[in-house]
């Protein structure tokens, strides 16, 4: 059938991945982060210099260090221990944030039963649950991962319960009319119109449960980045210290630029993005 | 499958949040649509027209009243409604858009392609509606609305966010999906002119607890022109029935 309307369109389809400028391209991605790290470890370099004192290597000390760990085999089973129970304790924390989050978005009765619970978790220091979970669970998988979940949680429950109640309700509407079932619902509408929320919820999670594994690691685990740092700190290690902590860096680094922002560019990918 | 729509003593009042003041939007409305027939309801602002959508829609409920939409099969009738605003998943492409609604209804899946070729976008399947201007995105509602084969229409000001020339050609594509398969509509419109143009009947609504101020038949059959001097007539009597 031909239409009446068919000059309407003024645009076409964008097409993508056009090779011109791909260096260019790169060099806005990888520059402004290189230059960053660059110039803190040249400051830092100054101040070593400047102060001259064992309780502040130098970059090369602390590069050596991180060559050292890495060369004998003592760096990767660590980071990979330390990563196995965030990876363990964030998904527990990103599952019960994602339940209790939309629940709270959609229920104003959910709100009022989980925010006393939220607000709690919010304002008990992490090294608090760190300690709790050591004596609760003892040298135990469960220790990380408890400890980690319940630090993390309930901020990002609350992220998420702001995405819901940010989500278009005209969208909706339209789902309810068009009886879309509730798992078409959860996975084209819920799902995709959170996933900012759930990503810089997950941001900020993660950015807490590392800052909690080390503490668990240091009180109650024989292994792992936080046990080293504890190990290097005892001996007054302090190039050491620096170095597992550089390893921390690298590790959120690659998950931020890897996994984060690759994840992010897909879900955004629809955006229309300005020309000004 | 002809579907009449009826609505009979229909009560629904609001409370406004600022004052906790009830306000009754329709009370003892009574409307009936009958089968394959597209009936336009005009009306100034608060008059109740979007409360009626909603409540056919199943978007809020009446206080008192019925609304009977019944297929003469006894199956569960299909409904779809075209929004002020394309209220469209910007993460998914247009054909995806399309497709949620066809798989919603159970309708296989080549009438999609279909929808996406009457609305004219077939080429634009593949892209997000942030890529499409305002007047492709409600084509896209458009063929959203019809793929599932409703039995029933609703046009909520379906046009009205669009600039006059692209409403026009839009008008023009509805009038061609009407003709080529005639459901039971209800059109609620501002625009007398549309009106006019796209329904068989013109019900009129007043301000205040809604009555019907006016019932007009369209007599002028399809395809018609927007030049049709009988158009124009009904035009005036609608305009002057709301002034």
């Amino acid at each position: 059938m031909t239409t009446a309307a068919d000059d309407i369109g003024l645009t076409r389809p964008a097409r993508s991945g056009r090779a011109t400028g791909a260096g260019r391209a790169l060099w806005a991605a990888v520059g402004p982060p290189a230059i960053c790290v660059v110039l803190g470890a040249a400051l830092w370099q100054v101040m070593a210099v400047a102060l001259h004192s064992p309780l502040v290597p130098g970059v090369p000390e602390i590069g050596a260090e991180f060559a050292r760990i890495a060369s004998n085999g003592l760096l990767l089973p660590q980071i990979a221990a330390t990563l196995e129970r965030v990876a363990l304790g964030f998904a527990l924390a990103f599952a019960l944030a994602l339940g209790a989050g939309l629940a709270m978005g959609r229920s104003s009765l959910a709100r009022r039963f989980l925010e006393p619970a939220v607000l709690i978790g919010l304002t008990v220091p992490g090294l608090v649950w760190a300690l709790l979970c050591v004596i609760w669970f003892g040298v135990s998988l469960a220790n990380p991962i408890v400890a980690v979940a319940l630090s993390a949680a309930p901020a990002m429950a609350l992220t998420v319960a702001q995405g819901v109640r940010a989500v278009d309700a005209d969208l909706i509407e339209m789902a309810h009319v068009f009886r879309f079932s509730r798992a078409v619902k959860l996975r084209r509408l819920w799902l995709p119109a959170l996933a900012p929320y759930l990503l810089s919820g997950a941001r900020f999670g993660l950015s807490l449960s590392w800052k909690v594994i080390v503490l668990v690691e240091i009180f109650g685990m024989s292994s792992g980045v936080g046990y080293q740092l504890n190990s290097a700190f005892s001996s007054q290690n302090v190039a050491a210290v620096l170095a597992w902590t550089l390893s921390f860096g690298v590790v959120m680094a690659i998950l931020e630029y890897g996994v984060l922002q690759s994840l992010e560019r897909y879900f955004t990918r629809w955006r229309r993005e300005s020309r000004v | 499958m002809s579907v009449a729509l009826t609505l009979e003593r229909i009560d629904k009042t609001f409370v406004r949040p600022e004052s906790g003041a009830r306000e009754a939007v329709l009370r003892n409305f009574n409307l009936r649509v009958a089968p394959g027939e597209l009936v336009a309801v005009i009306g100034p602002s608060g008059s109740g027209k979007s409360t009626l959508l909603n409540l056919i829609a199943g978007l809020t409920l009446p206080d008192a009243g019925t609304i009977d939409v019944r297929r003469t099969d006894g199956a569960t009738p299909r409904l779809s409604v075209v929004f002020q605003q394309p209220r469209l998943l910007d993460w998914l492409d247009v054909e995806t858009n399309v497709q949620l609604a066809a798989d919603a209804a159970g309708v296989p899946r080549d009438a999609v392609a279909r929808a996406l070729e009457d609305v004219g976008l077939t080429a634009y399947a593949k892209a997000f509606p942030s890529m499409l201007s305002g007047g492709q995105r409600q084509r896209v509602a458009v063929a959203r609305a019809f793929v599932i084969e409703p039995d029933i229409v609703l046009f909520d000001e379906p046009f009205s966010a669009l600039d006059e020339i692209t409403a026009r050609k839009l008008r023009l594509l509805t009038q061609e999906l009407w003709q080529t398969r005639p459901r039971t509509g209800i059109l609620v419109t501002h625009n007398t002119q549309e009106a006019a143009f796209l329904a068989d009947r013109v019900v009129t609504l007043g301000s205040g607890a809604t009555r019907v101020v006016s019932d007009i038949a369209i007599d002028v059959t399809r395809p018609r022109s927007a030049e049709d001097l009988r158009l124009f007539e009904i035009h005036r009597r609608l305009l002057a029935g709301l002034t």
